[in-house]
C-alpha cells in the first residue's frame, strides 16, 4: 500500500494525481458538457433542488465511508431508513408520542439497529456482509410488520420545514448535510478516531496489537450508520409528507456507489470524505443532467454504471502505479 | 465496560422483543379485508342495474398559478405512469399517442421509473418541472407522497391531470377515473360468487396495501360482499408489488397454504392476474380454482381460451390515455373550467364529471371467451 512505499518522485505534485482530484476534474468536465446541452441545468434553482434530493443518500454515505475504510460494509442502511420512518409515524400516531419525541425516538431506533449490527459483528465475529444482509431483511420485515403496510399521513405544517423548507435560500436538509460533511471530514482527517479507522482497514491485527480499541471503534461506526439512517428517515418523511414501509429500499446501492466512486477502496484502508462528496454530487448531477437533456430513465442507469466502472479502473491503475514504483 | 455492554445488550434484546410483540399485536386481523383503505365506501345495489347518480360535489381540484395562455398553441406534455415497461401502461401511452395525433398540436412523451417506487417517480416529475413542460399526466404510486411535487408543478404554471391512480385532489386539476370503484367491486365480487360459489373461501393478490386504486377497490369489494354475498369467506391478502415473479410465488404459496379451503383468487393488478392464473394452471387446479381479476386481454388470452379463467374485468386503458390527453388539452385551451359537468373527448364523446374533479371514463368491461379475441392490448 502507498502508506508503506517510499515517496514517489514524479513531475506532478502528488495531490494532483490523486483519485479524488481526477474525479473532481471529470465532474467539472461532465457538468460543463451537460450545462451546454441544457440551459436549465446549471441554474441555482436546479442545483439547490438537487442538493435537497441528494441529502438522504448523502447522510448515509458519510458513515458508510468510515465503515468501508475499516474494511467492512453495511447493506442494511436502506432497511434501517424504512424502519425509522415507520417508527416515526407509528410512535406519533399509534403510541401518541408528541411529534418532536417521535422524531428523537425514530433516530434512537436507528442507533439501536446500527448498534445491533455492530455488536454481532464485533462480538460474534459475523462477517459484516452476512450480518448486514440478514438485518436488511430483518429490519425491512419489522418495518412492514409494525406498520401493517398502513401509511401515516397528516403531519402538522411545521414538520415539513426540514424536508421542504429553506434557510437563507438553501434547502434546510442541505444545511444538515453540510454540517455532517464538515464533522465527518474533521473526524476522519484530524482525530485519532479517524487514524484508527485507516489502521483497522490497512491491517486489523496490527492495529489490535498496537493497542487500538478496534472493537469499540467498529461498534461506534455501525451505530453512527444507524443514527444517520434515522436522520435520513426524518428528512425523507418530511420531504414526501407520508411514511411508507418500502421507504429507503435500494438506498444501500446508491450509497455504496457514491462512496466507491469517491475513491474509497472496498478492501479498506483508503478513502476520504471529500472523495465521497464528489462521488455523491457526480451521481446526482449526472442523473439530473441526463434527464434534463432528454435521456430516458433506463439509459441514465447505464451511464451511471459505466461511470462507476471507469472510476474503478482509474483508481486501480493509480494504485497499481504506486505499487510498481515502490 | 462489560457491565455496560451486558446492560446495553439486554436493552437491545428488550427493544427487539417489544418490536416483534407490537408487530404481532397489530397483526390481529381487523374485521375488514387487508389491503383496503380507510375511506368511506358506497356499495352498489345487489341486483343488476345502473349505479344511482351520486349527489354533485363542488370542485375540489387544485389550481395553477401564473400559467401562460397557450390556448390553441402547440404544447408538450409528459406522462409519468407508476412504472414503465408493463402492458397496461404501454396501452395508456398508446392511447395518448393516438389522441396527440388526432388533436395535432400536442406532443406527449412517456417516461417513468422502471419499478413502481414513489421516490423515483417524484424525481422524474421534478426533473420534468425543471425542464419546463406545459402539462403533466400521472398515475400515482402514492397519493400523499406525490402531492408536494405536483403542487410545485401547479405553482410553476404547469397543468396537472391524473389518470388511473389518483393523488390528493388539491394536487391536480382533474383526474380521469376509469370506472367507479364500486362498479369494479361489484363486477369482481359478483363474478367470484358465480364462479367459485356463494359460501367459498378466496384470497386476494394485490400490489401493495398503500397503492391508492387497489386499496380503494378492496375496500369497496369488502363492503359490497358484506352487503350482497355475506357468506363469501375472505382468507388473506398478499402483496406482490406489480412484479411477475413475486405475484406467481405469492399465488402459489396461497394455493399450497389453504389447499381445499381456497376456491378463488382475486388478482388486483394487470400483473397479478395472469401470474395467479399461471400459478393455478401449474398447480393443476384449472377449473377447480376460480381466478377473477383485472388484467389486459392479451395477457389473459391463453388462460381464457384454456377455460382456466372465465371473466377478466377491466376498462379500456387505451381509451383512458386517450381521454387524459383530450382533457389536458381542454384545460390548457380554457374549455374545461372548475365547476364544469362534462367534457368532450374526441371519439369517446361526452364524459361526465363526478366527485367534484373526477372525469368518469365509463362502466367496467368484462372480457370473456367470446369477446377477448377482438382486443389486442
Amino acid at each position: 500500500m502507498a502508506v508503506l512505499a517510499p515517496e514517489v518522485r514524479s513531475a506532478a505534485p502528488r495531490w494532483l494525481i490523486r483519485h479524488e482530484t481526477l474525479l473532481a476534474a471529470i465532474l467539472v468536465v461532465a457538468l460543463a458538457i451537460l450545462g451546454l446541452l441544457n440551459e436549465r441545468f446549471l441554474t441555482i434553482d436546479n442545483l439547490l433542488n438537487q442538493g435537497r434530493l441528494m441529502t438522504e443518500v448523502g447522510l448515509l454515505a458519510l458513515p458508510m465511508t468510515f465503515i468501508i475504510i475499516t474494511g467492512g460494509i453495511d447493506l442494511s442502511v436502506g432497511s434501517i431508513v424504512g424502519l425509522c420512518a415507520i417508527m416515526l409515524g407509528y410512535s406519533w400516531k399509534n403510541l401518541g408520542f408528541p411529534l418532536p419525541l417521535a422524531i428523537a425516538f425514530a433516530i434512537g431506533v436507528g442507533g439501536v439497529a446500527g448498534f445491533v449490527n455492530g455488536l454481532l459483528i464485533t462480538r460474534v465475529r459475523v462477517p459484516p456482509l452476512i450480518m448486514t444482509i440478514a438485518t436488511l431483511a430483518l429490519y425491512r420485515g419489522l418495518a412492514e410488520g409494525i406498520s401493517q403496510a398502513r401509511s401515516v399521513r397528516n403531519y402538522p405544517e411545521w414538520f415539513f420545514f426540514t424536508g421542504q423548507g429553506e434557510w437563507l435560500g438553501v434547502p434546510v436538509q442541505l444545511w444538515i448535510l453540510l454540517v455532517g460533511i464538515i464533522m465527518a471530514g474533521i473526524a476522519l482527517d484530524r482525530t485519532t478516531f479517524g487514524r484508527t479507522l485507516y489502521a483497522i482497514g490497512n491491517n486489523e491485527t496490527a492495529a489490535r496489537f498496537s493497542g487500538l480499541p478496534v472493537d469499540r471503534v467498529k461498534l461506534v461506526v455501525y451505530t453512527l450508520s444507524g443514527l444517520a439512517a434515522g436522520l435520513s428517515a426524518w428528512v425523507l418523511v418530511s420531504r414526501v409528507t407520508t411514511t411508507r414501509s418500502d421507504m429507503g429500499s435500494g438506498y444501500e446501492l446508491d450509497v455504496i456507489a457514491a462512496v466507491v466512486l469517491g475513491g474509497t477502496s472496498i478492501f479498506g484502508g483508503v478513502g476520504t470524505i471529500w472523495g465521497t462528496v464528489v462521488g455523491l454530487v457526480m451521481i446526482q448531477l449526472l442523473k439530473n443532467g441526463l434527464a434534463l437533456t432528454g435521456v430516458k430513465g433506463d439509459a441514465t442507469i447505464i451511464v451511471i454504471g459505466a461511470v462507476l466502472i471507469a472510476s474503478t479502473l482509474i483508481a486501480s491503475s493509480l494504485h497499481g502505479r504506486r505499487e510498481v514504483a515502490g | 465496560m462489560k457491565q455496560l455492554m451486558k446492560h446495553r445488550m439486554m436493552k437491545t434484546a428488550a427493544l427487539v422483543i417489544l418490536g416483534v410483540a407490537m408487530a404481532g399485536g397489530s397483526a390481529v386481523a381487523a374485521d375488514k379485508w387487508d389491503g383496503g383503505d380507510d375511506l368511506p365506501t358506497s356499495p352498489l345495489a345487489c341486483d343488476a342495474g345502473p349505479a344511482a347518480a351520486a349527489a354533485a360535489k363542488p370542485y375540489d381540484g387544485g389550481q395553477t398559478t401564473g400559467a401562460p395562455d397557450k390556448a390553441g398553441k402547440p404544447i408538450t406534455l409528459v406522462d409519468v405512469p407508476k412504472l414503465i415497461g408493463i402492458g397496461y401502461f404501454n396501452a395508456t401511452s398508446k392511447g395518448m399517442q393516438d389522441a396527440a395525433k388526432e388533436i395535432g398540436n400536442v406532443k406527449v412523451t412517456t417516461d417513468g421509473p422502471t419499478e413502481a417506487k414513489i421516490d423515483e417517480q417524484i424525481k422524474f416529475i421534478d426533473n420534468y418541472i425543471t425542464r419546463g413542460v406545459d402539462g403533466i399526466l400521472f398515475a400515482a404510486n402514492d397519493p400523499v407522497a406525490i402531492a408536494p411535487v405536483l403542487k410545485k408543478a401547479l405553482s410553476k404554471g404547469i397543468d396537472v391531470v391524473g389518470y388511473d391512480a389518483n393523488s390528493q385532489p388539491d394536487a391536480r386539476q382533474w383526474f380521469i377515473n376509469q370506472a367507479q370503484f364500486n362498479g369494479i367491486a361489484k363486477a369482481m365480487v359478483d363474478a367470484m360468487a358465480k364462479e367459485a360459489g356463494e359460501d367459498k373461501g378466496f384470497a386476494i393478490v394485490t400490489s401493495t396495501f398503500t397503492t391508492p386504486n387497489q386499496a380503494r377497490w378492496i375496500a369497496e369489494m369488502s363492503a359490497y360482499a358484506a352487503k350482497c354475498h355475506p357468506k363469501l369467506k375472505w382468507l388473506e391478502t398478499v402483496e406482490a408489488q406489480e412484479d411477475n415473479v413475486l405475484s406467481f410465488n405469492q399465488a402459489t404459496t396461497l394455493i399450497n397454504k389453504y389447499g381445499d379451503k381456497l376456491s378463488g383468487l382475486f388478482g388486483m393488478t394487470s400483473v397479478a392476474t395472469p401470474a395467479s392464473a399461471e400459478a393455478v394452471t401449474k398447480a393443476g387446479q384449472c377449473g377447480k380454482l376460480a381466478v377473477v381479476g383485472l388484467a389486459t386481454p392479451n395477457a389473459m388470452k391463453p388462460y381464457v381460451n384454456a377455460g382456466c379463467v372465465k371473466s377478466v374485468v377491466l376498462w379500456n386503458p387505451v381509451d383512458l390515455g386517450y381521454a387524459a390527453t383530450y382533457v389536458i388539452r381542454a384545460v390548457v385551451d380554457g374549455k374545461l373550467k372548475p365547476g364544469a359537468t362534462s367534457v368532450e373527448a374526441g371519439k369517446l364523446g361526452k364524459l361526465n364529471v363526478v366527485n367534484g374533479s373526477e372525469i368518469l371514463l365509463g362502466s367496467p368491461f368484462i372480457f370473456t371467451k367470446d369477446n377477448i379475441k377482438d382486443f389486442d392490448f
